[in-house]
């Protein structure tokens, strides 16, 4: 029998990946312009209409889905590859190593954390690959405080000390004992970062400083729907719903790893 | 003994704002492109730029601009806003009181909904009752504001007519944005007041509470109440920070005429100094607001002091 949490996070899973697989089954292009079709309705030849300049909704959809996911994953892992290698090094070398990281990580916690990814992606210029080093320029530190409070309280652990005398790199033993030991509560943030990244990416296009037109993202699709909202409501109304109902379904994913792995702490706001 | 371990928390505070001020200052200076490229536009002439370069001070080294920065932060001079001229500090000054009065709405509103839900799915917790208080919790957290704010325009204003669309001139106009921003709010503290509650209620004083005969009503409210109201007030206060981050979404959706709509303005408009400026002071207040979290928790928690 599967968790409940669980089966609710599936359920509401179930409108996006309908999208995605609707819009992979019938191949239309998201870019292809066609006047005849402004703000037309539901119909066989697209099933959620189309927007000002005639564009499929449902594959516009799917690919903004498919972005959001993407940059979601990208600055997961990479936010989460050099978070947890700085906290491993601060915790590991101690002293003033520690400080000087620590106090960095302390700086950008000192910005709230949309502000700081907004006004990067506005200097760096738009783009995914600024949008991405923009959200992981923020990332980035909640792993490394957790990994290094983690690893600090392991550090002196028998296991490890046995492993150093054996003669062991910390490399290996970075690898080989220490992450497997943190695994739980890193999943744990992973799974809520991925939620915030998600919502930060559509935010931060909402705002114009991240994915530009003609591409699709979900924030820039709400963007052109708030304007035409007197027009047809719709276009505003889908390309919410399918961010709320996927950043949703993840925080009730993160949740459950949670109590799963008895986490303590760890956080759903975004 | 609270007075001395205040003043440390104070003094700590002094490093992090330099940083913060210095990460700002680096963050517009060291990103690669042009500033006056970005302004005038690379067919401008020479002469133009130069004279650009020279009222940025970028002519000079970048140590001197530097120096020179954080002579201005504490002197009062931000700088002028290249798009008009005007003092930077003067422009959010102009601002700021429309920020503040969408927060404290935005806050209390956000505290008279989390309070009563969170303490109403802690004495009911495990039963259908918690589950809907916690839905809509997740809710919440989970729906983003620069979606849920037209969804509200939509319904509120443009179907049911009731309440303006945007802007600040209109009676009614602030309810919108004030429960835009404080749905996220209330969520993350209805689930705090929630588990501080539950895990005030498990602790032994309870137990011995309530085998002394202590109404259950007094032992919820009293007792327990004065210990989950230690956390939940600390993320109140974090929560005065991390509104002026949610401000800056919120006010663009609504046109609201706050700070968090002039750094977007300034942003668009590359206007770099006030872009400085603005980032500069939300990153104050922030720090600001996580001081005093810190500082209310110590005083709300004597056990803390010793640690």
């Amino acid at each position: 029998m599967m968790n409940p949490t669980v089966r609710w996070s599936l359920f509401l899973l179930l409108i996006p990946l309908l999208v995605l697989l609707a819009a992979a089954v019938m191949q239309i292009d998201g870019h292809a312009v066609d006047l005849d079709a402004i703000f037309v309705g539901s119909s066989m030849a697209h099933p959620l209409g189309c927007d000002a300049l005639g564009r499929d909704l449902l594959s516009r959809l799917a690919e903004g889905l498919r972005l959001s996911l993407s940059v979601g994953i990208a600055v997961v892992c990479l936010g989460g590859v050099i978070g947890i290698s700085i906290g491993i090094f601060a915790a590991w070398m101690g002293g003033w190593v520690d400080a000087v990281l620590m106090r960095f990580a302390d700086i950008v916690l000192s910005f709230p954390g949309i502000l700081l990814a907004i006004a990067l992606a506005a200097m760096l210029g738009p783009g995914v690959e600024n949008l991405i080093i923009a959200l992981v320029a923020v990332g980035w530190v909640g792993f490394s405080r957790l990994t290094r409070a983690q690893v600090l309280a392991l550090k002196h652990a028998p296991f490890v000390e046995a492993s150093l005398a054996g003669g062991s790199s910390v490399r290996y033993i970075a690898v080989k004992h220490l992450l497997p030991n943190i695994a739980a509560p890193l999943l744990v943030e992973a799974s809520f970062g991925l939620a915030a990244v998600v919502i930060g990416e559509a935010g931060l296009s909402f705002l114009g400083v991240g994915v530009q037109p003609p591409d699709a993202s979900l924030g820039t699709m709400i963007r052109e729907g708030t304007r035409l909202m007197l027009v047809e409501p719709l276009l505003v109304i889908w390309p919410g719903l399918i961010l709320f109902l996927l950043v949703m379904a993840v925080n009730l994913l993160g949740d459950h790893l949670r109590d799963r792995l008895d986490v303590k702490g760890g956080h759903a706001d975004a | 003994m609270l007075g001395q371990v205040c003043a440390i928390r104070i003094f700590q505070a002094v490093p992090t704002l330099l940083g913060v001020a210095t990460l700002v200052f680096f963050l517009l200076h060291l990103v690669p492109g042009d500033p006056v490229d970005a302004l005038l536009g690379e067919t401008a002439m020479a002469a133009d730029r130069e004279a650009m370069r020279r009222a940025l001070n970028l002519d000079l080294p970048l140590l001197q601009q530097y120096v020179s920065f954080l002579v201005g932060l504490f002197t009062g001079d931000w700088g002028n806003s290249i798009v008009d001229g005007r003092s930077v500090l003067v422009l959010i000054g102009e601002r700021l009181p429309a920020t503040a009065e969408l927060a404290a709405v935005s806050l209390l509103l956000a505290l008279v909904l989390a309070l009563p839900l969170g303490y109403w799915a802690a004495r009911h917790a495990g039963s259908a009752r918690d589950f809907a208080a916690m839905s809509f919790s997740l809710l919440g957290v989970s729906i983003p504001n620069f979606w849920l704010g037209p969804m509200l325009m939509l319904l509120f204003s443009v179907i049911l007519g009731w309440l303006p669309v945007s802007g600040m001139d209109a009676p009614g106009s602030i309810v919108l944005p004030a429960i835009t921003l404080g749905t996220a709010l209330a969520a993350i503290l209805s689930r705090m007041a929630r588990s501080s509650w539950l895990e005030a209620m498990s602790s032994d004083a309870m137990r011995t509470a309530r085998a002394s005969g202590v109404k259950e009503q007094v032992i919820w409210w009293r007792h327990a109440g004065r210990l989950a109201a230690v956390p939940v007030v600390t993320m109140f206060a974090l929560q005065l920070g991390a509104v002026l981050g949610g401000a800056v979404i919120t006010e663009t959706v609504f046109d609201w005429p706050g700070l968090g709509l002039l750094t977007i303005e300034a942003i668009q408009r590359r206007d770099y100094p006030l872009v400085q400026g603005c980032v500069l002071i939300i990153a104050l207040f922030y720090v600001i607001a996580n001081l005093l979290a810190d500082l209310l928790s110590l005083w709300l928690d004597p056990r803390q002091r010793h640690s």
